[in-house]
Parts: structure tokens; sequence; C-alpha cells
């Protein structure tokens, strides 16, 4: 993903009328990057299951603001730009801190079920990042070993085994959640009763997160 | 009864949220029982014939006895992990001593098994790592008033600016730097 | 989600700041703001609104729609209509209470404004509690939940999911729901 680099202006020959890069269509801008981000916060914070993940705008963001950390260091004391900066750098890196905090959450609730979903996947479609299934898979280990120390391997060797299917719990997919559609789209199953809804834009709703699960990974829909 | 023991570690664990010291006794009581369990179950096992089927209920039984401690030992360890886990996603690495005093060694194991691979995890975000135990409230302005509740001693922070922690001074700090601090019981936020 | 975070995403909103200082265009990564021309009104979000009035580097301009008049038309009918109206911003509860807390001395009339801000509140949740309790009693599954503000969704999210899915739970989920009639007061 390529990523506008907005601070042209800090560089050392300062120049008050620098003007941007053209925008193009297929190039991403930070702002559009960031607001990506923002919605993928919100969703992952509400959605029963462990969302695709959003390495890519992660690590965007982190690179835009270290980026505009560095450049906060040719900034002169007392300039009044140093703390607007300062305060943004904070509120985007807590999106990615509670974001990242929230899927590790889910990550250990579900870690043997969501390492199983994964199994089936391509490593390009995985849910999980490579750094979260590394951690998933010690996560799992590490109970194991735990259980196996102080429980298991004390007992008769029919039931000494750590099950793993015993052990996996699901994410309930049937959980009511707060929606905003973000396009017109028609014909929503509602579970119970089968009937049909029409969601227009921007109209709000709660519904079972399962009727609409698809519509939040293509972006249709907006968990709120 | 079967199974009476194994149910007071759950009760324990409903009691308080707390990590209690580990309950040994009862721990080692309910293995013993799963054991005895499947060995007179062994031993039935081998009585039963097509004329004999009377031990079959006995074994059916005790099957299920012995499958219900099993869950409870195992509740009992992951609550406690849980707990262990929460500890070091509000408190960091370093486990009080008030609480490793509770642990069996093998939790200890565990923390420090978890605490690993939580850093590898965090030294992967990003080019430099992010530590995501940071910002764990939306940020207000850049500075807090906090209040310093035990003697710290000399803090440097990221802007150079070192500050002396002595109990009951009150200082404006930097909200990003003072978060583990507050944490960890050194600092109170000041809320005005 | 806790309100402080509702307040986060409030404070992405626009509002008018007067800044006593100039300054050329600011290049955030959310977007540039500015330029800053001493004594000119320009648009910035709330957040860094509301630290430069810390700063004593601005003065805020209310929102257009925090005016005594209009708010006063609003409860009116708020209380006409039996379904919720549109409120001027999605997060006019949260907005209201930030700008009065940092700014009252800017805002003409605050305190009848943070009052009348108070009683589209009430009336507002005391609709939302009645259309609640009506939903889970006719074991409503899905509502359409128009014109409720980021806030007001906030106050049910504790209660009203986790309900339904209790519901859900006991009914083992075979059976038909009936879909609510109710919905569209939701």
């Amino acid at each position: 993903m390529e990523t506008k680099n907005s601070e042209s202006e800090y560089s050392t020959e300062h120049n008050e009328n620098v003007s941007h890069l053209e925008e193009s269509d297929d190039e991403m801008t930070a702002e559009r990057a960031l607001q990506a981000l923002e919605n993928a916060w919100l969703n992952e914070k509400f959605s029963p299951e462990l969302l695709p993940h959003q390495l890519e705008l992660v690590e965007c963001m982190l690179e835009q603001i270290s980026h505009m950390e560095e450049n906060l260091k040719k900034l002169e004391k007392g300039d009044i730009r140093l703390n607007i900066h300062t305060m943004e750098i904070n509120r985007i890196r807590f999106i990615i801190s509670s974001y990242l905090r929230k899927r590790l959450d889910k990550i250990e609730e579900y870690a043997i079920y969501f390492l199983s979903e994964d199994a089936n996947r391509s490593s390009e479609e995985a849910f999980m990042t490579p750094a979260e299934t590394h951690f998933a898979r010690e996560y799992v280990s590490s109970v194991e070993s735990l259980f196996t120390t102080l429980a298991l391997q004390h007992m008769p060797r029919r039931i000494k085994d750590f099950e793993l299917n015993a052990m996996s719990s699901k994410p309930n997919l049937n959980k009511h959640v707060f929606i905003r559609a973000n396009k017109a789209t028609d014909g929503i199953l509602i579970p119970g009763n089968m009937n049909e809804q029409d969601f227009k834009e921007d109209s709000q709703h709660i519904i079972q997160y399962a009727a609409i699960a698809h519509l939040v990974k293509n972006g249709h829909v907006q968990l709120i | 009864m079967f199974g009476k023991e194994a149910i007071k570690l759950i009760h324990e664990l409903d009691q308080c949220e707390e990590i209690k010291p580990f309950n040994e006794a009862i721990f080692q009581q309910v293995l013993e029982e799963i054991n005895s369990l499947y060995e007179q179950n062994s031993k039935d096992v081998s009585t039963i014939t097509e004329t004999n089927t009377a031990p079959r209920n006995s074994v059916i039984v005790r099957h299920f006895a012995m499958n219900r401690n099993k869950r409870c030992l195992l509740t009992y360890l992951y609550h406690r992990l849980r707990r262990l886990r929460q500890i070091r996603w509000e408190l960091g690495s370093i486990l009080p001593s008030e609480i490793t005093a509770n642990l069996v060694s093998a939790e200890s194991h565990w923390f420090q098994a978890y605490s690993k691979s939580l850093a590898t995890y965090m030294r992967s975000i990003g080019e430099d790592g992010l530590n995501i135990m940071n910002d764990v409230h939306p940020p207000k302005s850049l500075y807090i008033e906090v209040r310093c509740v035990q003697d710290y001693g000399k803090f440097e922070f990221d802007d150079g600016q070192i500050v002396n922690l002595k109990e009951n001074t009150y200082h404006l700090l930097p909200r990003s730097q003072c978060e583990a601090l507050i944490r960890q019981g050194v600092l109170e936020h000041v809320s005005s | 989600m806790d309100p402080s975070e509702v307040e986060f995403l409030g404070e992405k909103q626009l509002v008018s700041i007067v800044p006593n200082f100039s300054f050329g265009i600011i290049h955030l990564i959310s977007g540039s703001v500015g330029p800053f021309r001493a004594g000119l009104p320009v648009k910035v979000p709330i957040w860094l609104a509301i630290s430069l009035k810390q700063q004593q580097k601005c003065r805020i301009i209310a929102q257009e729609w925090m005016d005594i008049e209009k708010l006063n038309d609003s409860i009116e009918a708020e209380k006409r209509s039996k379904l919720f109206t549109k409120m001027p911003s999605n997060h006019f509860m949260d907005e209201a209470q930030m700008l009065l807390m940092v700014a009252p001395d800017d805002i003409p009339d605050a305190d009848n404004i943070r009052t009348a801000v108070k009683d589209i509140w009430d009336l507002r949740m005391s609709k939302l509690r009645s259309s609640v309790i009506g939903f889970v009693k006719n074991a409503g599954t899905y509502a359409k939940l128009d014109h409720l503000t980021a806030m007001e969704i906030n106050s049910i999210r504790s209660l009203l999911p986790d309900a339904l899915d209790i519901m859900l739970h006991m009914e083992h989920g075979g059976k038909p729901t009936v879909l609510q009639s109710l919905n569209t007061t939701m």
C-alpha cells in the first residue's frame, strides 16, 4: 500500500507553498488509511469473531507515526505544531493498540478454533497475521504444558491427553450487534423469521451478527 | 460422594477474584480420587460377562465422575491462568511478590512463557515494535496531573526532563509515560 | 465501550474556532487544518479546539445547533414524535458536554444550552427505555435504530444485546421469532 507523505513542509528547505503529490486512485492517502483503520478497530471491537487482519493498515499508520516523529525532531521547542502532531500521534497509537489488544483477546479465547480455521486458508487469506498465528500457537502450547505438568500427567493413561476438541470453544455468531449501513443493501435475511429487510444507506439497526457477517467483511456494513 | 472435593475448587474460584494460594491439598485429593476410580473400573471391567452385567452401571458412573473431576481440575488451572494473564496486561511482566507467593512453580513458568510470547509479538509490530499495553485509555490531553503515592526516585521522561518522584508531590507529566507508573501504583491521576 | 471512547470518536467532529495566532496549513495525518489567521474563524477537529483553548490560543464558536431557540424546537419535536427525531449531530450529547466544559465563557447562553441538551437527552432516554422494554417483551430479534446517536446506542449496549442473546439461547434458536412491529420506534 502506497501512502502519500504529507510532511514535505518540514524538510530542511522549508517552503510554505509546497504543493502535495497528485492524488491518484490506486494510492491510498494517509487520511483514508486512518479512517479505514478506525473502522477496522470498531468492527473488531464489536464483532464476536476474529475479522481478517489489517496488517497493511497498521504498518502504514505506524510508518506515518514514525515519519512524523522524525519530522518533529526538526522543529524548535515551542513550535505550535509540536503539541498538535503529538496529540494526533497519541490518538492514532491508541486506535492501533486498542485494535491489536482486542484481537489478541479474542485469539487467546478461541486460539484452537482460529488456528484450525486458518489452517484451511491460504497464507494470503489467513485471518491472523504470521505474528498472531505464532502467538496463538505458543499460547495453546503453554496452556497444554501447564495442564500436563500439574494435572494430566498424573492421571490414568486413558484420560491424560490434552484434547484439543474438548478445549476448543467457538465464538457465538448469533450475538446481537449494532450496525450502520455504509451502502444501501437489499434482502438481508433476518434469522429466526426468515423475513427480508432492506438497509438504506446510513440506516442503523440491531441484528444478529451472523446475518450481516459477510457485509462487515466487504465493508457494506459498519459495526457501531 | 464422587466429585465433592473437586467442586470445592470451583467454589474457591467463585468466592474471590484474586489468585488464592494454590490449593495443593484438594487438588491432590481429586487426582487420587480419579486414579482410584480408574483402578476400580479396571477391576470391574474384567468381571463383566454376558451373564454378569451388573458392574457395568458402576463403571459408567465412575467414568462420569472421573471426567467431571478432570474437568474441575482443568477449570481450576485455567481460571487461575486467566487471572495471571490479566495481571500481565494490567501490571506488566514483573509479578508482585504477594501473587508469586500463591503460585506453584508451573504457574510461574507459565507466566514467564506468556510474557515472553507477548514480548515477541509486540516486537513484531511495525518497524520498531509497539507496546500495545500502553495507550489503554483514549488520549485526552498530553499532560496530566499526577500525585506521587510512594517514593520512586528519579524518572527520566522521553522529552528529557528528569523528575524526582517523591511521595506526596504533584507533577504535570506526559500522559503516555505515566500510565505504567499509575498501574504500578507509584502515581495517582489527580482528576480536575 | 467506555463512554470515553464514544467521546474520543466525537472529538473528530469539526468546530469553528477563532485563533489568536497566525500560522500556515498544518498537515495532520488525518487531514490538513488551517491556515490560521488571528481573529478569523477556521474549522478544526474538536480535540484540537480543546487543546488550543486550554493553551489559551483560541476561542471556540458554538456549534450552529447550540442555540437555545433551535434546541427548544428540538425538545418540542421530540415530545410530539413517537419516533426518535434526527439530532443535529451523531455526537450531540458528548460534543455539547465537551465544548461547554472547556469553553463555557465562549458559548453564549451556556447554562441554558446545557439544560436544554440535558432535557433532550432525558426525553430520548426515557423513550429509549420504553422501546427497549417493549422490544424485549415482544421477543424481538431485529430492530431499526434510526436517529439514535452514538452515546445513546452505547448506553444500551451493555444491556440490550446481552438480553437478546440470552433470550435467543433459551429459545434454542430453532423457533421463528416474530418480527418487531415496534422496530420503527427503536
